[in-house]
């Protein structure tokens, strides 16, 4: 379980806040999605959690520990990132890029040797074929596919994704949602996921916290934001999309 | 036109086979003092590099103080380390190498890490990797390329730059292009030159085959030719290295070392320095059972002066103005046997050397017309130009321009300047006036041009230019073990007045002969090489 209590950031001493008073909880196994508009603080709440940036008040507890009381690289071994910019080691082999992390933490090389197959059939890319390749010999979606692949080789309790799909085209971005999806089913992950894309939202989260501003606005199931809006501002976020379908539809 | 141009080429090409042994020779210590200098600035560079990249101030200030050692030029910054290190050879050289070669390789560093692009730091950053493994892992790999860049131009400047360390005695082709320098000899500069440039490009080539056959193979290249010459290309570094060494160390042209039984006779960079040299050289070789370490050419008086305090060459010659004004840093005075006087005391005292019986020509300046001119003008002495000089035409050296002994003494003991003053190189300076492109120049009194060109040197009416008596200076200490090159020495005392010397210099400077070969026939003809 990650549980944050009251985590504020400010970047310039107090004058403003990119995240104010928040507390969230996100359970063992579940999808937790942060919505919001760019500069809404959702990427600072999500960097805040394994440390990539200190909370300025506030705690953050991740399986009961307080993470500010743990090395923050070892913090970050036993956390699966994902990376908007997708982030892979250019100089390393598809291989290599894969078992960096089982290799931090040292394991044998056999058992990362196992691991790095195991994890690339997992995310749909037959080993054999690509496991000599530089990420440059890749697409845009494969590339990301290793990225995935990355965050889980150590086979972490916690994944962290930051809008990992959002430089794919439409139809890669599709089936990587699908196939994420039944992933995580699958592998019982606890995630934190960040998207802008309200469609990604509904389509991964057992619940959605949506935020604006740096507030907290509200967090609920998919079904419940939609039917149920908190506010005024999550109504008009996910009426809006409703609208443009609805009129995309009429003009059909 | 074609046939002369061929010719000319084979010439050459004669020149550098009969000189085959020495060329290797210093090609091999060439590439030492280049390797060595490059892998310590790798060894310094990086770290500061790396260093530097951290933090924003510590970027400034670390290349702010390399920049300022750059700045320096060569050729002081060669004195100042003889200074501090006193010695000469390759030691000061490698350490000034090094420094010039820091600022490439510290820059290129700093930028290179700057460069990795900042979502794969933070990728580093986030899958838990320390400082130190992003460092290790991600970005110096990644930078590894504008590094290697930076090691390239280093090293290739260091080729370049290598050839002046001639100047301090510590070998390398620049000691062909120095020689031909001092003795306007167009083919042994070039015998140094063309080599430095060949040099340079092998060395850059090297290291980017070498940096070529580092990087990791693609998929799609596994099976291709060019994947299989990578070994070839990493062994390139090795066997250049090995070259140089074998080269350097393995010949045969390294004198076998005589403890205490060798005499170590230095020289200035000019025709006349290398003259006295040999005959320094060849009288002690017939007279004592001493072995010569010939260290001439090196690059000007305070290099000359810094080694012989220090120790490191045992003998040489220098003219009692220079020693009185350039290193005591006396005013300038012109009674020839006072000054020769003070020079003795004080070398004796203050460095513990000793100034010898002078060879008997006074090599000072002398303001010099054409023989015509003087004749038509009825010039004798300098006072007779005075009334013409606003419209003399004068070609001086920039030494001689600058010097309190110089241009500006000589307006103030004389009264009157010329129209015009051009800086001349002094080799061009002879020809200038010869061909009427000046009226006066600032010869040396025992340069051979003075009669080979028809010139006339005028009468130094008031005393003004200070003696330039040449006389053996040695070491105080090695003269105790060593008494009998006293007497040697003795017997040229006063044996070259200042016609001889000209007439010296004209046959080493005009006619291309050999300084050691015109040293030798003078000493025959006098009977200087007999046993008495």
């Amino acid at each position: 379980m990650i549980v944050l209590e009251g985590v504020s950031k400010s970047f310039d001493g107090g004058q403003s806040y990119a995240v104010r008073e928040l507390s969230l909880h996100v359970n063992d196994g579940e999808t937790l999605v942060l919505l919001g508009s760019s500069g809404c603080g959702k990427t600072t709440t999500l960097k805040m959690i394994n440390r990539l940036i200190e909370p300025t008040s506030g705690t953050i507890h991740v399986d009961g520990q307080d993470v500010t009381k743990q090395d923050p690289a070892v913090l970050r071994r036993t956390i699966g990132y994902v990376f908007q910019g997708i982030g892979l080691f250019p100089h390393y082999r598809v291989t290599q890029n894969v078992e960096i992390v089982p290799r931090l933490v040292g394991w044998p090389a056999n058992k990362r040797r196992r691991r790095v197959r195991e994890v690339l059939e997992l995310v749909g890319l037959p080993p054999d074929e690509f496991s000599g390749r530089f990420p440059d010999e890749l697409s845009g979606g494969q590339q990301q596919r290793i990225g995935v692949a990355r965050a889980l080789a150590a086979d972490p309790k916690y994944l962290l994704m930051d809008e990992p799909f959002g430089a794919l085209d439409a139809i890669t971005r599709d089936s990587l949602q699908q196939e994420l999806k039944s992933l995580s089913k699958s592998l019982g992950k606890t995630t934190v996921f960040v998207t802008h894309d309200i469609f990604e939202a509904l389509t991964l989260a057992d619940r959605i916290a949506v935020m604006h501003d740096g507030r907290l606005q509200q967090v609920d199931t998919p079904q419940k934001v939609l039917t149920d809006p908190a506010s005024p501002f999550v109504r008009e976020l996910f009426e809006k999309p409703a609208r443009q379908l609805a009129a995309f539809q009429g003009g059909d | 036109m074609g046939a002369v141009w061929l010719q000319t080429v084979a010439n050459w090409l004669n020149f550098a086979a009969e000189r085959m042994p020495e060329l290797w020779f210093l090609t091999g210590q060439h590439l030492v003092l280049t390797g060595v200098s490059t892998g310590l600035a790798i060894a310094i560079g990086l770290p500061f590099g790396i260093l530097a990249s951290t933090r924003q101030w510590l970027r400034a200030t670390v290349l702010g103080s390399i920049g300022v050692f750059q700045t320096v030029p060569s050729l002081a910054m060669l004195a100042i380390l003889l200074a501090l290190v006193g010695k000469i050879g390759a030691v000061p050289a490698i350490i000034a190498l090094t420094i010039y070669a820091l600022l490439p390789i510290v820059r290129n560093t700093v930028t290179g890490i700057e460069g990795v692009p900042p979502e794969v730091v933070e990728a580093a950053r986030g899958i838990g990797m320390t400082r130190l493994q992003q460092l290790i892992k991600v970005q110096l790999p990644l930078a590894m390329p504008v590094i290697i860049a930076g090691i390239r131009t280093a090293a290739v400047v260091g080729v370049g730059i290598a050839t002046l360390s001639a100047f301090i005695g510590a070998g390398g082709l620049g000691q062909f292009i120095n020689r031909g320098l001092a003795l306007s000899n167009m083919q042994l500069i070039l015998l140094g030159a063309l080599p430095a440039a060949l040099l340079a490009m092998l060395v850059d080539g090297v290291i980017a085959a070498t940096a070529w056959g580092m990087e990791p193979v693609r998929q799609r290249d596994k099976h291709s030719l060019k994947v299989r010459l990578k070994p070839v290309a990493l062994v390139m570094p090795l066997l250049l290295v090995a070259l140089g060494m074998y080269a350097a160390f393995g010949s045969s042209l390294i004198a076998a070392n005589h403890p205490g039984k060798t005499i170590r006779i230095g020289s200035k960079n000019f025709t006349e320095q290398l003259i006295l040299g040999e005959l320094m050289a060849q009288m002690i070789e017939a007279h004592t059972d001493l072995v010569v370490d010939r260290r001439f050419n090196l690059g000007g008086t305070m290099i000359c002066h810094e080694a012989l305090a220090a120790g490191e060459i045992d003998l040489y010659a220098e003219y009692t103005g220079t020693g009185l004004v350039t290193v005591l840093k006396r005013p300038v005075e012109s009674d020839a046997n006072s000054v020769f006087n003070m020079v003795r005391t004080e070398y004796k005292k203050q460095f513990n050397l000793e100034w010898l019986e002078p060879f008997g020509f006074n090599n000072t300046y002398a303001l010099t017309v054409r023989k015509s001119d003087a004749r038509d003008k009825v010039w004798q002495t300098i006072s007779d130009l005075a009334t013409s000089a606003d419209t003399l035409r004068a070609g001086f050296t920039a030494e001689f321009s600058e010097r309190a002994d110089g241009y500006p003494g000589v307006r103030k003991a004389y009264g009157f300047g010329f129209a015009k003053v051009h800086d001349l190189e002094p080799s061009l300076m002879y020809q200038a006036v010869a061909n009427g492109e000046v009226d006066v120049i600032c010869a040396f009194t025992t340069d051979g041009r003075i009669a080979a060109y028809d010139l006339q040197p005028l009468d130094d009416n008031r005393r003004f230019f200070p003696p330039y008596f040449a006389a053996p200076v040695i070491r105080s200490d090695f003269l105790q073990h060593h008494f009998e090159v006293r007497g040697v020495l003795a017997r040229l005392a006063g044996v070259l007045d200042d016609k001889t010397m000209q007439r010296l210099n004209f046959e080493v400077d005009e006619k291309g002969r050999h300084p050691d070969e015109v040293a030798r026939d003078f000493l025959r003809k006098q009977g200087l090489l007999n046993r008495n």
